[in-house]
């Protein structure tokens, strides 16, 4: 818009030759009536560019009008380097931080799945709190009874998951995970095949092909992304079985399985057991809401209908473990366990975020108290209070700008190692990648942090004459500025506080959990994993594989004791199930007594002595309680205590009475307890009471544990004991060696992160809140000079000042710690849903937070307080 | 009759544009003719500076309240005359109303007495 530069000229010239014509008539020398005109007309060009700016947009102006006053800030902060630098190193750790865990957060708990109509994708689940179960997953007999009365969902898959080994398709013979899945799994699920074909209801039923699809990881990495693989036949398990398809990338939900089977390919699916039994609890059920039905709907219809059944059952539900459907779409449900974990972490990036601010604010305030001359002298010159803002906030945009440009390349590498950290909550963070998200978060988070911190200072008021007597005078600090800064290094305080003190929690509980005692002899034993079993060899051959493996390994030099197990502590928790109901002769529960559960493990002779569990009462597993001989138990010390009150648990009898046993055939066997052993929670790394019974390998048949309890060090075994298994049995696999301290540290690492991320970040923000305090009492020393002065010159001790100023900082400590407790307070409920089977660590970390605070606080007001009491009296008085 | 510069009035700010779109009520004109019109008119009191006059013309053009076409002038030179749209007209109107609130107001301050009178 507007007229063209000829067209300007143009319409000069007219009015231009219109004045001289006019002159002319009136008498004047034509040459003297030019100069007259021009004269009279005034600077040319600068009415040019007059009405040049009348046609220039309004936007454009205000962008010159800033981008004059950036140019201008440009120049005013290369003089002062060391603020700049301070300003925007803090400012990218609170951006990258941030710009980091969001981008994270969006990959895992935002970003829509690639399932077909992800949204209408349900996963349901049978949680029992009485139990602290919150995942029973489902029955046959359940699943059934759910799919026949509701009908707003449209339709069921099921997915339940077995370890196969899997042999063929040019691999070594190995363990897989497989899921095992009914012909409607796919369709629910909506997913698409990339090879082949997927799984219809055609493959259901005794009578159908055993058929696979691969999954893509598999198929990738295992595969090299064979396209021939369709059609290739595979020996899994105790059959064969048809590669039909690979199914596309898609996140591996409930379990990161290698290939998805038909119910036919195992045949403990089609076994009575898994068919008939209610308590037989191993899949995992997926809902496809019906057309136009919402959640809600589908989570009130499931629920009434799982009530009506839970009546109909009581023998298979009991009101102790008080049992509850749930009801979720399928993404919350992935995203479920990192939730907690992202948005504590999400929380704590904001509050380094806040402290940043603050922090860099009270750097901006100074900066603004030391050039309020400055200001005052272009306020007095006519700037405008919105021209003086948009000069501070051209400043601000460029620190902020620079912040972020800096916080957005460390977040990076951040979004990589919160990915990392995340993974272990959520497959789904496996793939997550840095996009723009986290420039778009960096760049929000620094206009945010412009925008407030150009609101900051105060304007110099019109109504102060004295401001202009400042620009020539030192600075000097206001009431209302000095509170200002107090306010922010105050805030600073408080949330480094909360942060400290939720780390401390966290560093104490995981301390604790590390140092837990356990009755294991954790340093000394190494576990291994052979699963001899799953190689095909059964029966006979196995006890006599452990036998012999055990025998040899003992002559190892260095070997103080070898034996077998099937169940390594802590790191095969979870994986045998919550317990089964057993009784024991003479003891009747009383009436409405929970049935009492204990944990099944399968021990082979001398374990205990090998694992250093202490034996109480009774003996060890001998060589002499052979398979066909009397059968026999050893009980923890807990079932001893509650069943025998007496201690006369040994040579009684108990016998498993879980409806799992008895559908398998036959009553169930009573056995002799021969021994009581100390309790060893090997489900919990907080060890708690434990209800065990042990059985002899031999006698049951399940091993696939070796434990060696070494002389020296422990992985200086791991040779010779591999070597030594390989003599025994070339296929056997050798796994995961390593001495139960390790796998309690494993086990732990999540923990371990989770203290170790919020620590970081408790550094961080201490590091902050240590500059702000130290940064507002130096401020408030060099302004108080005179003050200073004064107080020297009428008899003051220097070491009073310093103590006045220390004195200043411990109260800003003192304030912010009061204001963070009750934030703490709010954290620690928090921090409880972390760690849940763990009591709340008491007073400790708080006192040790505000410890750590005020003593930083008083370091911080060390080199002020310093500079304060060495004040030059004369100088001091002179220099106004 | 002319008068010195120390006689002539300093604009009142706000007041050109008002000045602008009066004169041209007559009809079209140019800038230069604009110019000595206000001068003319006020008895050579006002005298528009152009450094203000053609932007305040050009302001008025894209605020839509002046219209420009190019003819030729009298003194046989292309230039750019300006007139009044509708909404210029309109907004004389408006602004003639608030300058004689303005000058009413002033009035009665300056004059209590008189303004009891009324």
């Amino acid at each position: 818009m507007g007229p063209r530069p000829d067209e300007l000229d143009d319409e000069i010239r007219g009015h231009l030759a219109l004045s001289i014509k006019e002159r002319i008539e009136r008498g004047e020398d034509p040459e003297a009536a030019r100069l007259a005109a021009l004269k009279e007309f005034g600077n040319l060009t600068l009415t040019r560019d007059s009405i040049r700016a009348v046609w220039r947009p309004r936007w454009l102006e205000s962008a010159e009008a800033l981008w004059h006053d950036v140019r201008i800030g440009l120049r005013s902060l290369r003089r002062a380097k060391g603020l700049a630098a301070t300003v925007v190193v803090t400012l990218a750790l609170g951006i990258g931080a941030n710009a980091a865990i969001f981008s994270v957060v969006r990959a895992v708990l935002l970003r829509p799945l690639v399932n077909r109509d992800e949204d209408r994708l349900i996963y349901i689940r049978q949680a029992a709190p009485g139990i602290r179960a919150e995942n029973l997953t489902f029955s046959i007999p359940e699943i059934n009874d759910l799919k026949s009365r509701v009908t707003t969902v449209g339709t069921f898959g099921d997915f339940s998951t077995v370890d196969f080994t899997l042999i063929g398709l040019g691999l070594e013979p190995r363990t897989v995970k497989a899921g095992v899945v009914g012909g409607t799994f796919f369709d629910v699920m909506g997913l698409r095949p990339v090879l082949g074909r997927l799984l219809t209801p055609k493959d259901d039923g005794p009578n159908a092909a055993r058929v696979v699809v691969l999954t893509h990881r598999f198929w990738r990495t295992s595969l090299k992304s064979d396209p021939e693989v369709v059609g290739k036949v595979i020996r899994l398990g105790p059959g064969s079985a048809t590669v039909v398809g690979v199914l596309e990338p898609s996140v591996p939900y409930p379990a990161d399985t290698e290939l998805i089977a038909n119910v036919v390919a195992s045949p403990h699916h089609l076994g009575a057991t898994m068919v008939t039994s209610r308590v037989h609890r191993m899949t995992e059920l997926f809902g496809r809401l019906a057309p136009g039905a919402a959640l809600e709907q589908a989570r009130a219809e499931l629920t009434s209908a799982y009530a009506t059944m839970v009546r109909e059952h009581p023998e298979a539900y009991t009101p102790k473990a008080n049992p509850q459907l749930r009801v979720t779409t399928l993404r919350d449900q992935i995203a479920s366990p990192a939730r907690t974990v992202l948005l504590v972490l999400l929380g704590a990036a904001a509050v380094v975020f806040v402290i940043a601010c603050s922090n860099v604010a009270n750097l901006i305030l100074a900066r603004s108290v030391r050039r309020e001359g400055e200001l005052a002298l272009r306020a007095a010159l006519g700037a405008g209070s919105g021209a003086l803002r948009r000069t501070l906030f051209a400043e601000s945009l460029l620190l902020c700008g620079a912040g972020a440009v800096l916080g957005i390349i460390i977040a990076r590498p951040l979004v990589a190692a919160v990915a990392g950290y995340a993974a272990r909550f959520s497959v789904r963070a496996l793939d997550v990648s840095v996009d723009n998200s986290v420039l778009w978060v960096g760049a929000g988070l620094a206009l945010t942090a412009a925008v407030l911190l150009a609101y900051v200072p105060r304007l110099p008021s019109s109504h102060a004459p004295a401001g202009l007597g400042l620009a020539s005078g030192g600075p000097r600090l206001t009431p209302g500025t000095n509170r200002r800064l107090r306010l922010f290094a105050t805030t600073q305080i408080a949330f480094s506080f909360v942060l400290l003190a939720g780390a401390g929690m966290l560093l104490t509980t995981l301390m604790a959990l590390q140092s837990a005692r356990t009755a294991y002899n954790v340093q000394q034993v190494l576990a291994v994993d052979i699963p001899a079993a799953v190689t095909g060899a059964g029966g006979a051959g196995v006890m006599n594989f452990y036998r012999e493996v055990t025998r040899r390994i003992g002559q190892l030099p260095g070997v103080q004791g070898v034996a077998v197990g099937s169940f390594v502590p802590w790191r095969d928790a979870g994986t045998f199930g919550s317990g089964f109901q057993f009784a024991v002769e003479g003891y009747t529960p009383a009436d409405g007594e929970e049935p009492t559960r204990a944990r099944m493990r399968m021990v082979s002779p001398r374990f205990f002595a090998v694992v250093g569990v202490p034996l109480v009462a009774g003996r060890e597993f001998t060589d002499e309680d052979r398979g066909g001989g009397e059968p026999v138990a050893i009980v923890s010390q807990s079932i001893a205590q509650r069943l025998f009150p007496n201690g006369d648990a040994v040579n009684r009898h108990m016998l498993w009475t879980d409806p799992v046993f008895n559908l398998r055939g036959g009553p169930a066997v009573s056995r002799r307890i021969v021994g009581v052993v100390a309790d060893a929670d090997d489900e919990n790394v907080a060890p708690g009471s434990a209800m065990t019974v042990y059985q002899p390998v031999v006698q049951i048949g399940v091993g696939g544990r070796l434990f060696v309890h070494a002389a020296g060090d422990p992985y200086a075994l791991v040779p010779a004991v591999t070597r030594v298994v390989r003599e025994v049995s070339p296929d056997a696999p050798v796994e995961r060696a390593a001495t139960l301290a390790d796998i309690r540290t494993e086990v732990l690492s999540p923990d371990r992160l989770n203290a170790f991320v919020l620590s970081g970040f408790a550094g961080i923000a201490l590091l902050i809140a240590v500059v702000g305090v130290s940064g507002v009492l130096a401020f408030s020393v060099s302004a108080r000079t005179r003050e200073f002065g004064v107080r020297l010159a009428i008899g003051s001790a220097p070491r009073q000042l310093l103590a006045r100023v220390l004195s200043e900082g411990a109260t800003i400590a003192a304030i912010g710690i009061a204001a963070g407790s009750a934030g703490g307070y709010l954290l620690s409920r928090v921090a409880a849903r972390f760690f849940e089977h763990v009591q709340m660590p008491g007073p400790l970390p708080v006192a040790g937070a505000a410890a750590v605070l005020v003593a930083a606080a008083v370091v911080a007001s060390l080199m002020p307080a310093a500079r304060a009491s060495r004040v030059d009296v004369v100088q001091a008085l002179r220099s106004e | 009759m002319a008068k010195t510069t120390d006689d002539r009035l300093a604009l009142l700010q706000g007041t050109l544009d008002m000045l602008i779109l009066r004169t041209l009520q007559w009809g079209p004109q140019h800038g230069h003719g604009i110019g000595q019109a206000i001068r003319s008119q006020s008895d050579d009191l006002l005298k528009i500076e152009t450094g203000s006059l053609y932007p305040a013309l050009h302001r008025l053009e894209k605020r839509g309240w002046l219209k420009a076409d190019w003819r030729l002038s009298e003194a046989n030179q292309r230039a750019k005359y300006y007139r009044l749209t509708p909404a210029g007209k309109e907004q004389l109107s408006r602004e003639q109303d608030r300058w004689s609130q303005l000058v009413n107001a002033i009035g009665r301050v300056m004059n209590p007495a008189r303004a009891l009178k009324e």
